[in-house]
């Protein structure tokens, strides 16, 4: 007789902290409680801004806008230089505190979102909404942040709950009570739409998500294509997407660095492409892989992008060949003459670096003495951090004590 | 003592009362069941069928019980709409027993006048099959003036409603304590608990003739403070265990009130039903099994 299994119904745990960035900086800094923060890269002349607090979103800043507009609309706002590496770190400690409940943790880049899979987990734990309850507790009082925790049995679910009870509080949806749930909420509250997509639905008058679920997949598909799988599902609460789980070998390095003003300076483009090489270099050689390709990507003023790569057949970590592979790319990828907004560099199809000795006589006594010359300053970075130590050729930006000017993206 | 009931409503006993005086003797009726349903671990357990999806579970609870407590409405505020739904779900006999949110009790809300109207107006739609509301008081709320103030406040607000209080810290086990809330018809809750220090005792207090309410949490010494519900509330009673309780407790409780709700917290690898149906049996005099 056959054995088979069943599928078990899920429950999984949003955790979401609202505005993470002046959340973690009200931790360290209690001052900041009860008034209006902005935070934005305050040396950029062009900075926008990178998080702020509810009392400024009330007065109608928003993610993403130029901090000079933000400041005009709330005067009366601190204004704070953001500091990633401190959400890195504040994200991980919150990420400690779940992995007590869970080994299936999602968690998003320094934005205080956090799916926990606590399927099947009831009898070492207990009951699903106990652990939400739990955790909360836990990151009020050994962290001093307030997350919103929602329960659901998809991530789709979890999530559209948090976003309802935000910026505090907390929302239980029984399993079964999916579709009844979504149904009279409005349909930006339904995750991964874009703003093409809203438009669109709005010209069908379709305001809540009850309404896009009365609608077939074959009625979808005609004005929304291969997207009706997608929208037909999720306006019936439908998800079977399990969480990422986060891996030590990444699948990309990526880095990136908007300038201040808009450039077409080829020496200051050239010095940010060296320096976010040498932390692409560091970070290869730091999970012991190497690289077969190196793309950048050019974002110019006008909005208009360009994307170009270089790529070798035997990988390399070493600062000298991939600064030659960045360059290739640039080269090829500068091809307007409008000026640049932006510079990322990817370094992709990753693997790691062999430990097998090489069958052919030892490499010049020069490589060797740029292999001993990067290593020393990987020490000394490992050590000091980055901003302590470059060549000659890298742009000097103004780096925080305790942060990057650059943000990793992978 | 007690005899089955004759209306289809499982493990609910009617207990003999003798007749005191001149008074004739008379029937309490008592209610048993579980502190929450809807446990994943109970279908694990073989409480609920392989396969029992969370919608499913009210209806086969209430093929063995009469009463349940939701504790969902202490993780959050009580929601009509969804209260609505699982009535209608549930089977006609069942009633409900439901927590006062923890943003009354355990993390009070500086807004919690608000919070107790929006409690209110989420439980409506149980009604008359509501039984109680249960205020659960954390460990550490003691009988200071400032919370004796607040409970008063609470009380206030909630009083015209069924209410029942459940102390955890030993400081309110005092007769004045009583004497107010028989003054205000508000159940005292009995527990059964591991003997700890400063726990509220194992008491027959009975302050609301309407109602007893006794509260069966299991005796897991070592669990108890340990932070994890799975140890807390990990514990299976004995046939002594239940009948000591029953001779102690429910018999002189019953004696003193028109009807009386038996709750199982021990819900651990579905041991509240278990111990739920075994103490219905006890008082139905069905029961003569060892543990």
């Amino acid at each position: 007789m056959s054995q088979g299994f069943r599928l078990r119904e899920r429950a999984v745990l949003h955790f979401n902290v609202a505005d993470f960035a002046v959340a973690v900086e009200r931790v360290t800094d209690s001052s900041l409680r009860q008034r209006p923060v902005i935070i934005a890269p305050l040396q950029a002349a062009r900075a926008v801004v990178y998080d702020m607090s509810e009392e400024a979103y009330g007065e109608g800043v928003r993610k993403g806008m130029p901090l000079r507009q933000a400041t005009r609309i709330c005067r009366g706002a601190e204004l704070i230089a953001p500091r990633v590496t401190l959400y890195q770190k504040a994200m991980q400690a919150f990420v400690k505190e779940l992995q007590g409940y869970s080994p299936l943790i999602e968690c998003g880049q320094a934005d205080g979102h956090f799916f926990v899979d606590v399927t099947g987990t009831h009898r070492l734990y207990g009951p699903a909404p106990d652990v939400g309850w739990r955790v909360r507790r836990q990151a009020r009082s050994s962290l001093g942040i307030n997350p919103i925790w929602t329960l659901g049995t998809s991530k789709l679910v979890s999530k559209v709950a948090s976003r309802l009870v935000k910026p505090v509080g907390e929302y239980i949806v029984t399993a079964g009570d999916e579709a009844i749930f979504l149904d009279p909420l409005p349909i930006g509250l339904l995750p991964g739409l874009s703003d093409k997509e809203l438009l669109k639905l709005q010209e069908f008058r379709l305001t809540t998500i009850g309404a896009l679920a009365k609608l077939s997949r074959q009625q979808l598909m005609v004005p929304f294509g291969s997207r009706c799988d997608y929208l037909h599902a999720a306006s019936r609460g439908v998800d079977d997407s399990r969480g990422c789980l986060p891996t030590t070998d990444t699948e990309s390095i990526d880095y990136e660095h908007s300038f201040a003003d808009d450039t077409n300076d080829q020496r200051q483009v050239e010095g940010v492409v060296s320096t976010l090489v040498s932390r692409a270099g560091f970070q290869l050689r730091a999970q012991q892989q190497v690289t077969r390709r190196v793309g950048i990507w050019l974002r110019y003023s006008d909005g208009g992008h360009v994307v170009r790569q270089a790529s070798c057949k035997v990988g390399t970590a070493g600062d000298i060949l991939l600064h030659k592979l960045a360059l290739t790319a640039l080269q090829r990828a500068w091809i307007r003459r409008t000026r640049i907004r932006s510079c990322r560099l990817v370094c992709d199809r990753l693997q790691r670096q062999s430990p097998q000795l090489s069958l052919f006589p030892e490499p010049e006594k020069r490589q060797l003495q740029q292999k001993k010359v990067t290593g020393a300053m990987d020490t000394l970075r490992r050590r000091f951090g980055h901003q302590v130590i470059g060549v000659g050729r890298q742009y000097p930006m103004h780096i925080p004590a305790d942060d990057s000017g650059e943000s990793p993206i992978h | 003592m007690g005899s089955e009931n004759k209306d289809h409503c499982p493990a609910k006993v009617d207990i003999s009362v003798a007749p005191g005086g001149t008074e004739p003797g008379r029937a309490c009726p008592v209610y048993v069941g579980t502190c929450g349903y809807s446990y994943t671990e109970w279908v694990d357990s073989g409480f609920y069928p392989e396969g029992t999806k969370s919608t499913e579970m009210l209806g086969l609870y209430g093929r063995c019980f009469s009463v349940v407590e939701l504790n969902y409405t202490w993780y959050q505020m009580a929601r009509a709409d969804a209260l609505a739904r699982m009535v209608e779900k549930a089977p006609a006999h069942l009633l409900f027993a439901a927590k006062l949110t923890r943003t009354m009790t355990h993390e009070r809300a500086d807004n919690w006048q608000e919070q107790l109207q929006l409690y209110r107006q989420g439980i409506a739609p149980l009604k008359k099959r509501l039984v109680t509301i249960l205020i659960q008081l954390p460990p550490d709320f003691d009988r200071s003036i400032a919370n004796r103030n607040y409970l008063a406040a609470l009380l206030d607000g909630l009083h015209d409603l069924p209410v029942a209080v459940e102390f955890r810290h030993g400081s309110w086990a005092i007769d004045p304590v009583f004497a107010e809330l028989e003054r205000r018809r508000v159940t005292l809750v009995a527990v059964d608990e591991p003997s700890l220090p400063g726990l509220f005792p194992s008491l027959d207090v009975v302050t609301n003739p309407a109602l007893f309410y006794v509260r069966f949490h299991g005796r897991n010494q070592e669990g108890w403070r340990s932070g994890n519900m799975q140890k807390k509330f990990n514990y299976d009673y004995s046939d002594q265990e239940l009948r000591a309780w029953c001779d102690s407790y429910i018999y002189p409780m019953a004696a003193r009130a028109d009807r009386g709700i038996l709750l199982f917290n021990n819900h651990v690898r579905a041991q509240a039903p278990k111990n739920g149906k075994k103490l219905a049996a006890i008082l139905a005099g069905l029961h003569h099994g060892g543990r």
